[in-house]
């Protein structure tokens, strides 16, 4: 089967779900945001104590991390598996680290009591990123499971509709976060 | 009839009409004692009737679920069954423990029942849809287990569709979730969160595998469109069910004692959750439409469109209607509630075990792919007069939960909950004229089965 | 669009999507199971509110009525009913015991459970405890 550069690239069920994991989560942007409208002062005040820096962190981690990923799809349309599989575990590195540190800040929070229940504030931010987080480790199995059967030989440069749709996915969970990462720790 | 233990999917269908019959005399007993209160009190109360009702429902339902199973498996794994011994056995032991029940129910007050059983060994008894005895819910198991046990079996010495895989996933997942009904803790709040895992997984998670497979089992057989296609949009379909489902079981955990976050993701997911039955709306008619073939019987092509477009509206939309937390704050255990939980079990369950018994029982019988055309004419009226009246039901019992909403929980000056009922009767006596309209139309549907015999077959 | 969509991977979506929300709703139970003791009143469950609890299963009282907006719509709400009653367990057990065998003529009508003064104190005990349980500030009001 040929890959003609086709829009969208990877399969097609693979974007229905995309679309319908961006709805997800636009409606809980949206419900955040409603939200917000009602209670301004307390999730100003408390969005204070959230790690912009460790945020900042996290959005390099998956810029770079999309960024492999997007290599790897280049190495496997010149046929080269080696370097697709060496991309694509370069990006699952930067999805661990992202995790790492989210875990730490979770770490934190949860010292200080904080959880799900504190208030509706830390109700939408645990909730918004703790979705986003299995979402990656959700990527990483798909890169991950990308890479295996790249390694076995799967793909090749005329046929990888598999490795384009485990980009589509990667960066999608990106995208997410760009969204997310202004609209919960730095939008006032 | 590829297989000749297809054959013991007859008593289990047959079993089931005949429960399904029972079920709706006892509905329209209850209907009556809604507006006649004291009608057959104290003999058969209100609740005596009600776990009547509910529980040959789900007993009836669950008939043809193993009726659909031991017809399509075989078919599907290209393979006798595995046991048609034990298929009989198993149904003999489900009915003779499903009769001891209801007799139980309707002879002797429940505290004694309880008593006579040895609840209070493990108690499992008076909880709504788990009211059955202790010991009748560990026959179910025993009944499930080697149920499972055949079908799996079959499945694993032939060839594996993904029709009998999702058939089969949704069984397992259907006698696994059961276990949770012999949880019965003394914290309330506890109770309930963990009896949802029995209902709403089943009814808003498994169960719609099980739908999902048996609809796509009929669609194959009937429109002769290719497998890879509808077994793919299977996938889809039951993909989307418990990705919305699964977290969507938070829209029951609003006012229960669970935190309050749930209202926000059971809100969320559970808005979604008619997405797989739009789906399968689409799903049904496109396949119909791109079909290679006219076949036959007409009737099941009828019933199956009918599932998919009456589970969409009962199931997906009233669904939806009450389901987002500021609403169902108003709404909760209202009218409202009943209108959407009759057609939801009607257009999802009641439709999809009809749906095959149409397409089955005439090679069942041992004619040819379907019956004569008088014999099905008579059976699409059974289809308009039951669904017809099914919808007028829920319109009724919305029409009276909207003004109980309002007169008992929204307004200033709410009224108390018997006045309320009382201001809303006339809803409930055209609730019980649709009732029985609906128990002609299921008189009708039986009345399908003995006419047009003679007539020659559509081949 | 022509990419074709593959049957195996709406085969991976459903299975890939089922787990990971299967972990999702397992990590919020687990946090609900901590969240609980601040919100279930547990510890008013004292051995005559677990008898309640048992009583009210083994009369059936959900067949009829409804308990935190479960149940039957029958009769009424019941899991307010110790306020609506004035915070009275007597005002409960008075209207168990006053019931009458034949019914009330034309109208909806409870049975006569004949409960021991024992269980009725118990069933009393358990209403009460299930009004004080967090509901989110649910039914909407006194009447439920």
């Amino acid at each position: 089967m040929h890959d003609h550069r086709t829009y969208p690239p990877g399969d097609l069920a693979i974007w229905i779900f995309i679309l319908a994991e961006l709805l997800v989560f636009a409606i809980f942007f949206a419900a955040y945001a409603f939200t917000r409208v009602g209670h301004v002062e307390l999730f100003n005040t408390y969005q204070q104590t959230l790690d912009t820096n460790a945020a900042l962190a996290n959005t390099l981690a998956l810029i770079t991390s999309s960024y492999f990923v997007m290599r790897a799809v280049a190495a496997i349309r010149e046929d080269n598996i080696k370097h697709c599989v060496r991309w694509l575990i370069a990006a699952i590195v930067m999805g661990l680290l992202f995790l790492l540190i989210k875990s730490a800040e979770y770490a934190q929070h949860y010292s200080h009591g904080i959880n799900l229940r504190t208030n509706i504030f830390y109700m939408f931010y645990l909730s918004l990123t703790f979705f986003h987080f299995m979402h990656v480790i959700m990527g990483m199995v798909i890169l991950a499971s990308v890479a295996f059967m790249a390694r076995r030989g799967k793909y090749s440069a005329a046929d990888h509709t598999g490795v384009h749709t485990g980009a589509s996915y990667w960066h999608m969970v990106d995208m997410v976060w760009l969204i997310l990462f202004p609209l919960v720790y730095v939008m006032r | 009839m590829k297989y000749q233990s297809q054959a013991v999917a007859k008593p289990y269908f047959v079993a089931a009409i005949g429960l399904f019959v029972g079920q709706i005399l006892f509905g329209v007993i209850l209907g009556l004692q809604y507006v006649i209160g004291d009608f057959l009190f104290p003999e058969i109360p209100f609740n005596v009737a009600r776990m009547v009702h509910t529980n040959l429902l789900i007993v009836w339902l669950l008939f043809g679920f193993m009726g659909a199973s031991y017809y399509l498996v075989p078919e599907e794994s290209e393979t006798e069954l595995f046991s048609p011994k034990l298929a009989l056995i198993t149904f003999w032991v489900f009915l003779v423990a499903g009769a001891l029940t209801v007799l139980g129910y309707l002879l002797v007050p429940y505290a004694t029942l309880a008593e006579m059983t040895g609840n209070s060994l493990l108690p499992t008894m008076g909880r709504e849809f788990l009211e059955q005895p202790t010991i009748t819910k560990i026959g179910i198991v025993i009944v499930a287990l080697a149920f499972i046990f055949n079908i799996g079996m079959t499945v694993l010495k032939g060839r594996k569709t993904v029709v009998s895989l999702v058939l089969l996933i949704g069984l397992v997942g259907l006698a696994v979730f059961f276990l949770f009904s012999f949880y019965n803790p003394d914290n309330l709040v506890l109770d309930k969160y963990y009896w949802w895992w029995v209902v709403h997984l089943w009814v808003e998670g498994v169960w719609e595998l099980i739908l999902g497979s048996i609809l796509a089992f009929v669609l194959i057989k009937t429109t002769g469109v290719d497998r890879e296609v509808i077994e793919k949009w299977l996938y889809v379909i039951i993909a989307l069910a418990l990705i919305t489902g699964i977290i969507g079981t938070g829209h029951h955990y609003y006012w229960i004692g669970a935190p309050e976050y749930w209202q926000w993701w059971g809100s969320i997911f559970s808005a979604l959750e008619p997405l797989p039955f739009f789906m399968m709306t689409v799903f049904a008619f496109n396949m119909v439409n791109r079909r290679r073939r006219n076949h036959p019987n007409q009737a099941a092509v009828l019933w199956a469109l009918g599932t998919a477009v009456m589970a969409f509206l009962g199931a997906g939309v009233w669904g939806f209607m009450h389901t987002l937390a500021p609403i169902n704050y108003y709404t909760h255990g209202t009218q409202i509630t009943a209108a959407h939980g009759h057609m939801a079990f009607y257009g999802a369950y009641v439709m999809i075990v009809l749906t095959m018994i149409s397409y089955a029982m005439p090679m069942l019988r041992g004619r040819d792919a379907a019956n004569s055309g008088m014999s099905q004419v008579v059976e699409m009226w059974s289809f308009w007069l039951m669904t017809v009246s099914m919808v007028f039901i829920t319109l009724f019992l919305t029409g009276a939960g909207v003004l109980q909403t309002y007169l008992q929980r929204y307004t200033d000056d709410p009224m108390p909950f018997m006045v309320v009922q009382e201001k809303i009767e006339i809803f409930y006596w055209m609730r019980e004229v649709a009732g029985v309209v609906f128990l002609l139309g299921l008189f009708v549907y039986i009345a399908s089965f003995f006419i047009g015999g003679k007539e020659p077959e559509e081949a | 669009m022509s990419q074709t969509f593959t049957k195996a991977m709406a085969r991976n979506i459903f299975y890939g999507g089922s787990v990971f929300f299967f972990l999702l709703f397992l990590a919020l139970t687990f946090d609900t199971n901590s969240a609980l003791p601040e919100r279930d009143n547990r510890g008013a469950i004292t051995e005559e509110v677990a008898r309640g609890k048992a009583v009210w299963e083994e009369n059936n009282c959900i067949g009829c009525h409804t308990l935190l907006g479960e149940g039957a719509y029958f009769a009424p709400e019941l899991g307010n009913v110790y306020t609506r009653f004035g915070n009275s367990t007597e005002a409960i057990k008075g209207f168990i015991q006053s019931r009458p065998k034949e019914g009330v003529p034309g109208r909806r009508s409870m049975p006569q459970f004949n409960l021991s003064e024992e269980d009725l104190n118990a069933v009393a005990e358990f209403l009460k405890y299930s009004s004080e349980i967090n509901t989110a500030n649910w039914p909407p009001n006194i009447q439920g």
